[in-house]
């Protein structure tokens, strides 16, 4: 048998739905004194679909927590076996957890259990983004009066948005817990979730209405800050450029925000 | 006969649960063992200490998923990543498995065995001067652990690697406890493996622990370091002098001290055996 063929015959013995592989592929193997082909051969079956499913456990821990164990092992085996890896870093394996979650189950469990897989994917992704340069207080300290009015950002690069139609954020709250599962409802209105990373630590926060529609102007629309206080004068009248600076000073605090550079 | 290159002293695998212990306690380790792939990344907590330890401590990089034997193209991408990283921490040399780890279609994530054919060889000899070309140094090479091995074998698995190094320059990684395992579940001796590797081309020893199952034994990282495998050690330093040696765990991940007693111990062990090689002498 030449190497790719007995190659190409492990990896689907790895790939299949058991630990058993094979005959004539396993007819091409030596087993050892007291150790047969059949059982080295389900080592490496069994080895390769618990090492992607531990993975999984970490990436999707708040997934496992609402699942359980047997739920969360059989859904993880069905994704693993129709999205195999394919990059060579197991970081990158849940990539397509929550889109397979969506062809996968019926739709009333699918749609806020992709959600979750979303929210935790998230934290995944602002984990180990690049830095970039967020602004900071001290930056807006040393900021020309002059410029304030033209001042443009846009989201740092770990920052990561999520619309929440359920109340995902409590029951990823709960799982890292260790609470009871507090029960999937929908919310009433939508909520924009952000999970970013700061100083090295990861960190969530629920955007009320409001200041999601103001930090969407700035860092979507491309609002100035002067743009930015007289939308919010529709609503805040008077108000609207300390509502704009209270804002505006919380998102650099949080680390949300880098310079638009022109 | 001894090994050709500077010993690093006692070394431990890099891990996140010990970066704060680390910075904060300046640990007696002489060099640290990073997985390359975990730094393969733009940003984040994981780089932010890599380059505090690496200010003050000498690295090493190990990789798990070049697949130097696999059937499919070299990625390119990956060795550039590599380079950059080796760039960013420059290592004491960039080490990975003489294994497959990626099939025809799919990353596999396992250090799969190859058969020890001529075939083999040619090809993983072709790609490790391919490797070696772009990073611009010799790769290190570790032999793995294995559950079966291929009836189509021209070579004994030691033949394979010093054939291997002779053709293609690289260097190898002895892990003296993947030796120990794969010596029980396929039944030869270990010591037999050892002597027989070229001992100009040993840069790195691993030690770690395993899963015995009494019928075969599994390389599962997660345990303390047998007594066979400290002996098989001691007889490895006796033969071939000085040599980098590195405390692998991977799993169940026990209190720093307890790493540092186990690395003692092997600082310990490898002084007694490197005496008797000295009055042997
Ligand atoms: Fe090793």
């Amino acid at each position: 048998m030449r190497l790719i063929d007995w190659q190409l015959a492990f990896e689907q013995h790895l790939l299949s739905e058991t630990s058993v592989a094979n005959s004539s592929f396993a007819a091409t193997l030596l087993g050892g004194p007291t150790l047969d082909v059949d059982t080295g051969l389900a080592i490496y079956h069994n080895a390769y679909l618990s090492r992607l499913q531990e993975v999984l456990r970490h990436d999707f821990g708040a997934i496992w927590y609402w699942l359980g164990d047997d739920e969360f092992a059989l859904l993880t085996q069905a994704y693993i076996r129709r999205y195999p890896s394919a990059h060579y870093s197991l970081r990158w394996l849940g990539e397509r957890f929550a889109v397979f979650i969506l062809e996968y189950l019926v739709a009333e469990q699918s749609a806020p259990l992709a959600e979750m897989a979303r929210l935790e994917w998230a934290f995944t992704l602002a984990f180990d983004a690049p830095q970039g340069a967020p602004l900071t207080l001290n930056d807006m300290a040393q900021l020309a009066p002059e410029d304030w009015p033209t001042l443009q950002v846009i989201l740092a690069p770990s920052v990561q948005q999520l619309l929440c139609r359920f109340n995902t954020v409590a029951i990823w709250r709960a799982s890292k817990d260790e609470s009871d599962f507090p029960g999937s409802q929908a919310l009433n209105l939508a909520q924009l979730c952000l999970v970013w990373r700061h100083e090295n630590v990861c960190h969530y926060r629920s955007l009320e209405p409001g200041e999601a529609f103001a930090l969407a102007g700035m860092v979507t629309a491309g609002w100035s800050f002067s743009e930015l206080c007289a939308q919010l004068a529709v609503t805040y009248e008077e108000g609207a450029p300390l509502q704009a600076v209270t804002w505006l000073k919380q998102w650099i605090q949080d680390g949300l925000l880098e310079r638009r550079v022109p | 006969m001894s090994s050709s290159f500077p010993s690093l002293g006692y070394g431990l695998g890099l891990r996140n649960e010990y970066y704060e212990q680390i910075l904060a306690q300046s640990p007696a380790v002489d060099w640290f063992e990073v997985i390359s792939e975990n730094y393969l990344v733009p940003g984040g907590k994981a780089l932010y200490y890599l380059d505090a330890i690496a200010e003050r401590y000498p690295l090493v990089m190990h990789g798990v998923s070049l697949s130097i034997g696999g059937p499919h193209a070299l990625d390119t991408e990956y060795l550039e990543q590599i380079k950059q990283l080796a760039e960013r921490i420059q290592p004491a040399w960039i080490s990975d498995h003489l294994c497959w780890s990626r099939g025809n279609a799919h990353q596999l994530h396992d250090l799969l065995p190859l058969p020890y054919t001529e075939e083999s060889l040619y090809q993983v000899a072709g790609r490790v001067r391919q490797v070696q070309d772009v990073l611009q140094r010799p790769l290190v090479l570790e032999n793995v652990s294995s559950y079966v091995r291929s009836k189509a074998d021209d070579f004994t698995e030691w033949e394979f690697l010093n054939a291997l190094a002779h053709l293609s320059g690289c260097q190898l990684l002895l892990d003296v406890n993947n030796v120990y395992v794969s010596s029980r579940n396929h039944g030869f001796d270990a010591w037999t493996f050892i002597r027989n590797l070229p001992p100009e081309s040993i840069r790195q020893l691993h030690l770690a622990g395993h899963m015995d199952y009494g019928h075969y034994v599994v390389d599962t990282h997660d345990h303390p370091v047998c007594d066979p495998v400290w002996a098989l050690y001691q007889q490895t330093l006796e033969h071939f002098g000085p040599v980098s040696t590195l405390l692998e765990r991977d799993d169940h991940f026990p209190p720093f001290e307890e790493l540092l007693t186990e690395l003692s111990k092997a600082r310990e062990l490898g002084a007694s055996a490197l005496a008797r090689r000295s009055l042997c002498a």
